[in-house]
């Protein structure tokens, strides 16, 4: 019962959001209280108990669907007539984790506790291969705790983000995380590695562009085997912009005649084929309708801003009536998530937004307020989009939860972002 | 027990593979630089000592904020390098245009206006009568800050065209 009354308040909710670029000013808060009770064996190490404890928190605030107790709480796995009901903390759910220390790898079990009716609706054991990879396990879990629920689906939180950092003048790394940034391993170092971009759906391999050689270079690194192989190069620029839902075709910008222009590869026949034709910049190609369309920044108004066009054919349809100065775009279905400078004062740093535009309304939603926000891109649903926010020196990845209308900031301790995928 | 409870205790064993990766960290420095040369022992050759001292007797250009056509007062530096660059203890070498932005933006937009810079610089030392097929450019956007201070004078030193001599 409990289950169908969460899902029809979500549905409510939602319902009013069915248009993203419209913000929700004021909701009913009826989403259901969660509690987090921690039930691993004492000899677990305390600090990482909390640490996922509160990853498992975070999540289920980011998702939007939760109330969650802020209390770390202990409990025996089996529980008892207290700790299965809660009653002083008023929850309607306990998730209750339980870790286990001895293996080499990250393993939890877990249970989802009717705080109402103190019977357990759902139980998993969780088991992933390297302990250091532990924050995916605590979204995994959000995952399917969400889903629990019949709330719309988070499972964006089990993607990996690859970004690139700058390090010092003409230094940067390419590092894979978990989008909470709690997880990083450096996977390209040395010299200018800039743009990483995944090579598919799985996430198995990505393309980057490296400076180390000759000419810019795109190489394609497998996290299988390790291998590393060179795609193309190209003098001036050369960036994979997008990669197709197959993982057949690459948008590419680059710049053989010393202008940059958008270029179509073909993985699979090395083919190249040119799809705009400017004698200006044109750059950050992204597929759209089932990738026969692209989106891309062009400065053919005589500044950055937003256009498309058919893959088969020139004409140029502007996207973007608003701002002088759109550098930066993603988009998904209807909707162009794109970063715009609010003005052309050089005295100014923090002037880059956000905002949200539907190619089927006139609306347009501003989604940021402070700072630096760019390099939006939407996740694999297009209630979340994540970006780089430059604020005070320093450098976070944001989540915006549209729907929800909350925006989180996850910052990055050493270096500078310099573009994201996920 | 409830028959839903009963259910729902078959406890499922999640091996959950995400990336089983071999930790294949890449060095980019290793295997795909330019091979250096051997025998130098006395710190510069010859030849490095005159690369070396053309890129230094070069000019920066600077740019104006969100502009990549050369400024007037900088045509003058842009003479000047040409005619270094066409003097006869340079004419053997080809040049490459760096173009470079400041920290504001961090998309390919930013890289494609430092390689608008770098290629104005170009035209501007062909129309000084360089030969095009010596002059190569690229773009490190805002990667190669010369100062990384937060105000006007530094972010005006960061928009700039700079020259290295490849033999």
């Amino acid at each position: 019962m409990i289950k169908k009354i969460i899902v029809l308040l979500l549905l409510t909710i939602i319902s009013f959001a069915a248009d993203a670029t419209v913000e929700i000013v004021k909701k009913i808060d009826v989403l259901p209280k969660i509690a987090i009770q921690d039930a691993s064996p004492n000899n677990v190490d305390s600090e990482f108990r909390k640490s996922f404890f509160k990853l498992l928190a975070g999540d289920l605030r980011v998702s939007s669907h939760f109330r969650v107790e802020d209390d770390y709480l202990r409990s025996s796995y089996e529980g008892g007539p207290i700790e299965n009901f809660l009653s002083d903390k008023k929850v309607d759910l306990i998730l209750r984790f339980s870790l286990d220390q001895n293996s080499n790898n990250a393993v939890a079990n877990v249970k989802l506790i009717n705080a109402r009716t103190g019977v357990t609706s759902f139980e998993k054991a969780y088991s992933i291969p390297d302990k250091k990879r532990y924050p995916f396990l605590a979204h995994k879990i959000s995952v399917d705790i969400n889903d629990q629920i019949g709330a719309p689906s988070i499972s964006w939180m089990e993607q990996s983000v690859v970004f690139a950092k700058y390090t010092e003048a003409k230094k940067s790394e390419i590092v894979i995380a978990d989008y909470t940034l709690s997880y990083q391993k450096t996977m390209v170092t040395g010299g200018l590695n800039i743009f990483p971009k995944w090579a598919n759906k799985e996430q198995s391999a990505f393309y980057y562009t490296s400076y180390s050689g000759v000419e810019p270079t795109i190489y394609k690194l497998d996290l299988k085997d390790g291998s590393r192989r060179s795609v193309i190069s190209g003098s001036g620029m050369i960036v994979c912009s997008d990669v197709s839902q197959d993982g057949n075709k690459l948008l590419l910008t680059m710049a053989p005649k010393d202008q940059t222009d958008i270029y179509l590869y073909d993985v699979r026949t090395r083919k190249i084929e040119k799809i705009t034709d400017y004698s200006g910049i044109d750059v950050n190609g992204n597929f759209i309708d089932n990738d026969r369309r692209i989106v891309f920044i062009s400065d053919r108004l005589g500044y950055p801003n937003v256009f498309a066009q058919n893959i088969n054919d020139k004409n140029v349809e502007q996207m973007v009536y608003h701002g002088k100065n759109n550098n930066s775009a993603s988009a998904f279905d209807n909707y162009i998530v794109y970063s715009s400078r609010e003005n052309k004062s050089e005295f100014g740093g923090s002037t880059f937004n956000l905002y949200l535009i539907s190619t089927k309304t006139d609306n347009l939603r501003q989604l940021t307020a402070t700072g630096e926000n760019l390099y939006p891109r939407f996740s694999k649903d297009p209630d979340t989009i994540m970006f780089i926010k430059q604020y005070q020196n320093q450098s976070s990845l944001g989540i915006i939860r549209l729907n929800a209308n909350k925006t989180y900031h996850f910052a990055l301790k050493t270096g500078k972002l310099q573009s994201i995928d996920w | 027990m409830s028959k839903l409870a009963l259910t729902s205790l078959a406890v499922a064993v999640l091996v959950l593979t995400g990336c089983s990766q071999k930790s294949p960290e890449v060095d980019m420095t290793k295997g795909t630089g330019d091979t250096k040369g051997t025998g130098v022992n006395d710190g510069m050759s010859a030849l490095q000592k005159l690369i070396a001292s053309l890129e230094a007797n070069s000019k920066v250009i600077y740019f104006d904020f969100d502009k990549f056509n050369v400024r007037k007062d900088q045509q003058a530096n842009i003479d000047a390098n040409a005619a270094l660059f066409n003097s006869s203890e340079a004419k053997g070498f080809s040049i490459k245009v760096e173009g470079n932005c400041d920290e504001f933006g961090t998309d390919e937009y930013n890289y494609a206006l430092g390689l608008k810079r770098a290629k104005s610089v170009k035209d501007g030392l062909v129309a000084k009568g360089m030969n095009a097929d010596r002059v190569t450019v690229v773009s490190y956007g805002e990667s190669n800050p010369t100062c990384t201070d937060k105000n006007k004078a530094c972010w005006d030193k960061n928009r700039r065209a700079e020259f290295k001599v490849l033999p």
